[in-house]
């Protein structure tokens, strides 16, 4: 039970006494409940475990490497299972035992960081030296091990981030696009929706934002454009995905979450587009090419994805009414798929003509954006357009104005053009979300 | 959950002590070959606790050896033979070649290719492509204080590394020569 959750339940309770949908004193009631339920163990109890078994794990780690050398290689080994398996020992006996359940899951994780301990040691002790990103990937693996296994909420986080360190050093220690972490990431995935795991849907999503960014910059490719395009369209079907799920009943508490990321990733794919430098120049070549043919053929299979799954629900859907918004957001993306095909045969030269229409579009996307959170009463939309289009405007003022200004009235027309600008944005999103507010109130009178 | 717990314990036990397997499988059944060092630094050899390990056969030149000739930064085999003390390379492959039993195949990992590299014996920067390959035995960890104590070898002496090549091309090192006397050798206990 979340504190955010409980917060949203007070202010909503008196409404619902006065409208007659709860009792005079269910109120209270209901909030004395919750309340007994946070006090068995709460979200103090929940940061303090984990915290302290950080602080245990590391202190452990510190303790051996400075008393290493004392030790014979069989007390080593002995000392390092030993606290393997007393962690995990621990953990699952409070787990059976159903007491202090949030203590025995933070019990877990000590045991999954005292394993990746072992194993870094242990290569220590018997001189083992490979592939060093082998080391953590074994570490995923006994972390994921425990998530599947027992559930563990905890360990699937730790998993998570160790295979996003793994491929993190695999594509930039080793500059190569590194395709074993998706099999891997998609594995986690049913165990997370299962258990209705929140955290952890959250970390793989950031996970797979981060795999994406560590590809483009590990890719040999002549040009990152078409890179860039094939995101944009890989992660607008994600945002599909999202809207399909919202139609599943087992899928929808996860859907608001997969499309927050994917709408975040489709605006930084299009803001990068809007780059006359990027549509323009191949990375340290001269003027780019029209596209490879690999690239086309993945371009259209992503088109052919996203169509099926626009098709899927408009299926799904067919009785609900749709409402006007709805047809212009589905009139923006055939043009933004217009033009991401056709920069496919475009060459450099006619960049600046095609950054200047990503531009058109991408400003246009942000302005659907905003009614579309106006609508559907979703301030993350509203929130992230503004941000974008502050980032947009800003790129645009330096684009223009860097060359051709003198650097000093350059960096005060910059400030004064960041305080304006500022100011009126914020006054803008504040007050669509203070209508938005007042519009929810008066809905639930 | 406790026959969970017992399963992840079994698990992850069986991870780590075939890390321990693997590495003593190649120590015990492996060819024993000497390999000769060249400092990285020449001023600290052993840096603190672990020792940074340069070898003859860290840096090849696809030219002067036989097998193949245009390499990335790939798994290599490189075949050695025993020279008047120390084992040489020979020859480079992709693939692991077949050689007779007085030879010995190492498996290594090209980290990157060098166009054009300072000869030492010449003291001159020489065009040939070289290769700077890791084959697993680069670092050595010795005792807390001991590293320090080796920090600076003394004039005229002279560090070896015995190594086990196994039938795989895996290798580990076996032990630490100073003026051919052991100074360190690895155990499984």
């Amino acid at each position: 039970m979340s504190n955010r959750f409980i917060k949203q339940l007070k202010g909503e309770l008196p409404f619902w006494v006065e409208r007659g949908w709860v009792t005079p004193g269910g109120d209270r009631a209901i909030l004395e409940h919750l309340a007994g339920q946070e006090r068995e163990e709460g979200f103090l109890v929940h940061a303090l475990a984990i915290l302290g078994v950080l602080l245990l794990g590391s202190g452990v780690v510190t303790f051996f490497a400075a008393n290493w050398s004392e030790m014979a290689k069989l007390a080593k080994l002995a000392v390092l299972l030993g606290g393997l398996w007393l962690a995990y020992g621990a953990g699952g006996l409070l787990l059976a035992r159903g007491e202090h359940p949030k203590t025995g899951q933070a019990l877990l994780l000590l045991g999954v960081i005292l394993f990746g301990a072992n194993v870094m040691l242990i290569a220590q002790i018997y001189h083992i030296e490979s592939h060093y990103p082998d080391g953590v990937l074994l570490w995923a693996a006994g972390a994921l091990a425990t998530a599947f296994l027992l559930p563990s909420q905890p360990a699937m986080a730790a998993a998570i981030a160790l295979l996003t360190l793994w491929t993190g050093m695999e594509s930039l220690d080793f500059n190569r696009v590194h395709l074993g972490f998706l099999p891997l990431w998609a594995l986690c995935l049913p165990r997370i929706q299962a258990q209705g795991w929140r955290f952890a849907a959250h970390l793989a999503l950031i996970a797979l934002l981060l795999w994406s960014l560590f590809t483009f910059f590990s890719l040999d490719a002549p040009s990152g454009l078409y890179l860039v395009e094939c995101y944009a369209l890989a992660y607008l079907a994600l945002f599909l995905t999202g809207m399909l799920m919202e139609t599943q009943g087992a899928f929808a508490p996860f859907a608001p979450i997969v499309k927050r990321y994917a709408i975040f990733a489709v605006l930084a794919g299009f803001y990068t587009l809007t780059f006359p430098q990027m549509q323009s120049w191949d990375r340290g070549a001269g003027y780019r090419a029209a596209a490879p043919a690999d690239w086309v053929a993945a371009i259209l299979a992503l088109l052919v994805l996203i169509a099926l799954l626009s098709l899927w629900h408009r299926q799904r859907t067919a009785s609900a009414q749709r409402p006007g918004y709805l047809l212009w957001g589905q009139r923006l993306i055939a043009v933004g798929i217009l033009f991401l095909t056709a920069n496919l045969f475009i060459t450099g030269e006619l960049g600046g003509l095609m950054a200047l229409g990503f531009n058109l579009l991408f400003f246009a996307g942000l302005i659907w954006l905003i009614v579309a959170g106006r609508e559907t009463n979703e301030e993350f939309l509203i929130n992230i357009a503004f941000a974008f289009f502050a980032f947009a405007l800003l790129s645009r003022y330096f684009d223009t104005f860097w060359s051709l200004m003198d650097r000093s009235f350059f960096f005060m027309g910059g400030g004064l053009f960041l305080l304006a600008g500022g100011y009126f944005l914020e006054r803008q999103r504040r007050r669509l979300t203070r209508e938005m507010a007042a519009q929810r109130k008066g809905g639930a009178a | 959950m406790i026959r969970r717990i017992g399963l992840i314990l079994l698990l992850q036990t069986l991870a780590l002590l075939a890390m321990v397997a693997i590495k003593q499988w190649t120590l015990s059944t492996g060819t024993e070959i000497l390999l000769e060092t060249q400092p990285i630094d020449p001023r600290s050899l052993f840096g603190g606790d672990y020792v940074q390990l340069n070898y003859a056969i860290s840096r090849l030149r696809p030219a002067e050896l036989e097998g193949d000739d245009t390499f990335d930064r790939e798994a290599i085999y490189v075949v050695l033979a025993k020279g008047e003390r120390y084992w040489q390379a020979l020859s480079i492959h992709h693939e692991r070649p077949e050689v007779p039993p007085d030879r010995v195949v190492i498996k290594g990992r090209v980290q990157f290719v060098q166009e054009g590299s300072w000869n030492p014996v010449t003291g001159k920067q020489e065009l040939a492509k070289e290769l700077n390959v890791h084959y697993g035995i680069e670092n050595y960890f010795v005792p807390e204080g001991e590293g320090k104590a080796l920090e600076n070898p003394k004039s005229g002496e002279k560090v070896e590394i015995q190594v086990a090549v196994d039938s795989l091309g895996n290798c580990g090192i076996k032990g630490v020569l100073i003026n051919g006397q052991p100074r360190y050798r690895e155990r499984l206990f």
